[in-house]
């Protein structure tokens, strides 16, 4: 019960003025001191290595992979949200809880802004102990050699998203003080977490893109290595989160006990700022598109973000051709040269096989999403440029090493044909699976290395059987000519390729006309 | 206002026999306890998480994924279920009611299994909603090895603070979920008649009605923070 609708609104003199930012940093000061946000850091802490770190360690060493879990997907947000919620909406509901909601009425201050106080001082521990867990988390990859750079804008979403989850929370305490505010603003924050997630897996364009666990199309393999991570999203989020801690704390203005008329209408005026800063946020986030490197949001795109970053590649050599690769990733060095060694021997010599073999990031669509992209090979001398991102690396979403080769022989083998960005002619088909024969590749093993996860699109819709619905057995007319192709020996393949490759590319070969 | 004239008992209980009086002693003294723990506003919390469950079975709410996401809901329900009536053993009155309460060593765990039935009854009518994973022994398992972390952080660390066991049993739940084990201690990933998932779950309950009973919920150190 409170009497404030009764207390005067009291003007503070001159003097009491100057000293009001004072008064405001001790009271600050008290808050900090009697808050109860550090009672849950060495539970949250538990949990943030249990379920941020933890999954992230056995991925491979490259910082888009190691926080795609607990940052792109939002995961140290949902490890930190609840419980701050929770321990907010405690110390919101303090006054009620105690009795003393008339006692603060009638101080020198308005209600409202010693329970900002209290606020700032909960949103202080708990922002300022996600900053201080990441740091630690990001210090702990740092040590391991983690290749590229740290998503700094998803740090800044996640420390957004803490403050928001302390005021919400603190507000749901302010209006609903009770013991059961506390589980009650702690429960309701971990299932709108839980909520994003699923509507975030499932949407890749919309408003949905704002959810901050959405990790679709906006924390692609490129980025941090070959491109900056682009902000445009992040900023987004960023305005919504901030928004909806505005709404909340202005709403936590508007009840008569909260201060003067004054006081209440300015707290009216910060709640529909913070309603008109999340929906704008939303209505970016709507606009946004999938561009090659990542989402893009016209309002709010700076082109700078669209150059590459400038790096000195880490060359080796397999089959006498030189391979170039990004620094981030030196460490497969030996597992690409061991992939292309045997299908680059193949062809070594025949017009159209590379001199060059060099790394360039993925170019995504929103029609491949981030499956992995075709190789191709071009200019004078000859240079295949092979898209390698992150999400292609064993190790990386449950990928083996195995299927890593079998990945890098296939686009080969694929780019080698000519075939582009499609499934190719039938004679393409039937050549691309002797060669892949010829480099340790079983046919039986083909149909299922078709279907695998991570190639381009071209790859399940080839004519080749049951590649389409999952892999099947290895027959058909396709298949009987590349094991005619195959049964020839290396040197009389050799040269009918060299014959036969100019009208193999531009399609004009038949299955009939293979050897 | 002063109670120092007030030396006799009011009428109706000098009327009755001394053990109708000790009946209405009893009555009243539970009903207060009851009233000083907010039991009856559980009572009526409880209807969030059993709506919750009935609306995800009713209308098929699919969560995609594995064990983890599916059943994530469930979980969720019997979680909020477990910290309400976790945080209802927080008591207001500290020390002065240790010292004179002798029958709240009973009161204590008579509560909590009381709200404990009652919500594994409430969830379970939730349930008729739909097709729930494991069935009723699993809700019930999985309600009660949860309330037991809860009152087991109560008899630790506060009963104010009471959910965040249940909450953060959930959140490893799920690790553990997406991660495939298959520990006891993560009963829910437990098939529904597991020996071993059941004595987890159920030894957890019965340690923390142990713990609730003998300690009672903690008065903070700083019962200015927790109280």
């Amino acid at each position: 019960m409170t009497a404030a609708a009764d207390v005067p609104v009291r003007h503070l003199p001159p003097r009491a003025r100057r000293a009001a930012p004072l008064s405001a940093a001790r009271l600050l000061r008290l808050e900090l001191r009697r808050n109860a946000v550090p009672w849950i850091l060495l539970l949250v802490a538990a949990l943030f290595w249990f379920d941020s770190y933890r999954p992230s360690a056995t991925t491979p060493p490259i910082w888009v992979l190691r926080t795609f879990w607990n940052m792109g997907q939002g995961h140290t947000i949902i490890d930190f949200g609840p419980f701050v919620a929770g321990v907010a909406a405690w110390m919101g509901s303090r006054d009620g809880r105690r009795g003393t909601a008339d006692l603060v009425t009638a101080t020198a201050r308005p209600r409202y802004s010693a329970q900002l106080a209290t606020w700032a001082a909960t949103a202080v521990w708990a922002v300022g102990a996600y900053l201080a867990f990441v740091c630690v988390l990001f210090g702990v990859y740092a040590r391991e050699g983690v290749q590229g750079s740290p998503p700094w804008w998803w740090v800044a979403v996640g420390a957004a998203a803490v403050t928001a989850f302390s005021a919400a929370g603190f507000t749901i305490g302010a209006l609903y003080p009770s013991r059961f505010a506390a589980p009650l603003a702690a429960f309701g924050g971990f299932l709108v977490m839980t909520m994003s997630s699923q509507t975030g897996f499932s949407h890749t364009s919309g408003w949905a893109l704002i959810l901050p666990t959405n990790s679709n199309g906006n924390y692609q393999p490129v980025s941090g290595i070959f491109y900056p991570y682009l902000p445009d999203l992040p900023i987004a989020r960023v305005m919504f989160l901030t928004g909806i801690a505005v709404v909340a704390l202005g709403l936590l203005g508007l009840p008569a006990g909260a201060g003067g008329p004054l006081l209440r209408r300015g707290a009216g005026a910060i709640t529909l700022a913070g309603v008109t800063m999340a929906g704008t946020a939303v209505g970016l986030a709507a606009s946004a598109r999938l561009e090659p490197h990542g989402m893009s949001i016209p309002a709010l795109h700076d082109a700078a973000n669209d150059r590459p970053i400038a790096y000195t590649p880490v060359c080796g050599r397999t089959a006498g051709v030189p391979v170039c690769l990004n620094p981030a990733y030196r460490s497969i060095m030996a597992d690409v040269a061991a992939a292309l060694r045997p299908v680059l021997g193949q062809v070594a010599g025949l017009p159209g096989a590379p001199g060059r073999v060099i790394q360039v990031g993925g170019n995504y669509s929103s029609t491949e999403g981030e499956a992995g992209q075709a190789m191709t090979i071009s200019g004078d001398p000859l240079v295949l440029r092979m898209p390698l991102d992150a999400g292609d690396l064993p190790g990386a979403f449950g990928g083996t090493t195995t299927q890593f080769t079998d990945q890098l022989r296939l686009l080969f083998v694929h780019a080698f044909a000519g075939v582009g960005n499609g499934a190719g002619t039938p004679a393409q088909q039937a050549v691309q699976a002797a060669l892949l024969q010829g480099a340790g590749m079983p046919f039986a093993a083909q149909p299922k290395a078709l279907s695998g996860y991570g190639l381009p699109s071209w790859a399940l819709t080839t004519d080749l059987p049951g590649s389409a619905d999952g892999p099947g057995p290895a027959t058909g007319p396709v298949y009987a000519a590349a094991r005619r192709l195959a049964a020839l020996s290396p040197a009389a393949r050799h040269a009918w390729l060299a014959s036969h490759l100019a009208a193999l590319r531009a399609g004009r070969l038949t299955l009939a006309q293979l050897p | 206002m002063t109670a120092a004239g007030v030396r006799t008992p009011p009428p109706e209980a000098a009327a009755a026999s001394p053990a109708g009086q000790s009946a209405i002693a009893a009555l009243r003294l539970t009903s207060l306890y009851l009233e000083s723990r907010r039991i009856p506003a559980a009572l009526g919390l409880l209807a969030g998480p059993v709506v919750l469950l009935w609306a995800s079975l009713y209308w098929h709410w699919s969560i995609a994924g594995g064990a983890a996401a599916r059943d994530l809901v469930p979980l969720v329900a019997e979680t909020g279920a477990a910290a309400i009536i976790a945080v209802t053993t927080h008591g207001p009155f500290g020390d002065p009611e240790r010292a004179t309460g002798r029958w709240l060593p009973y009161l204590r765990p008579a509560a909590a299994l009381l709200l404990t039935t009652a919500a594994f009854g409430a969830l379970a009518a939730g349930s008729l909603g739909g097709r729930l994973p494991g069935g009723s022994m699993t809700l019930l398992r999985n309600l009660a090895g949860m309330t037991g972390t809860g009152l087991l952080v109560a008899a630790v660390l506060s009963g104010a603070f009471a959910w965040i066991g249940p909450m953060a049993y959930m959140l490893v739940t799920e690790g553990a979920l997406a991660g495939g084990w298959t520990t006891p201690w993560v009963w829910p990933a437990r098939p529904p008649h597991d020996v071993g998932g059941a004595l987890c779950a159920y030894g957890v309950f019965a340690a923390g009605l142990v713990a609730i009973t003998l300690l009672g919920a903690r008065a903070a150190s700083r019962p200015a923070l927790l109280e």
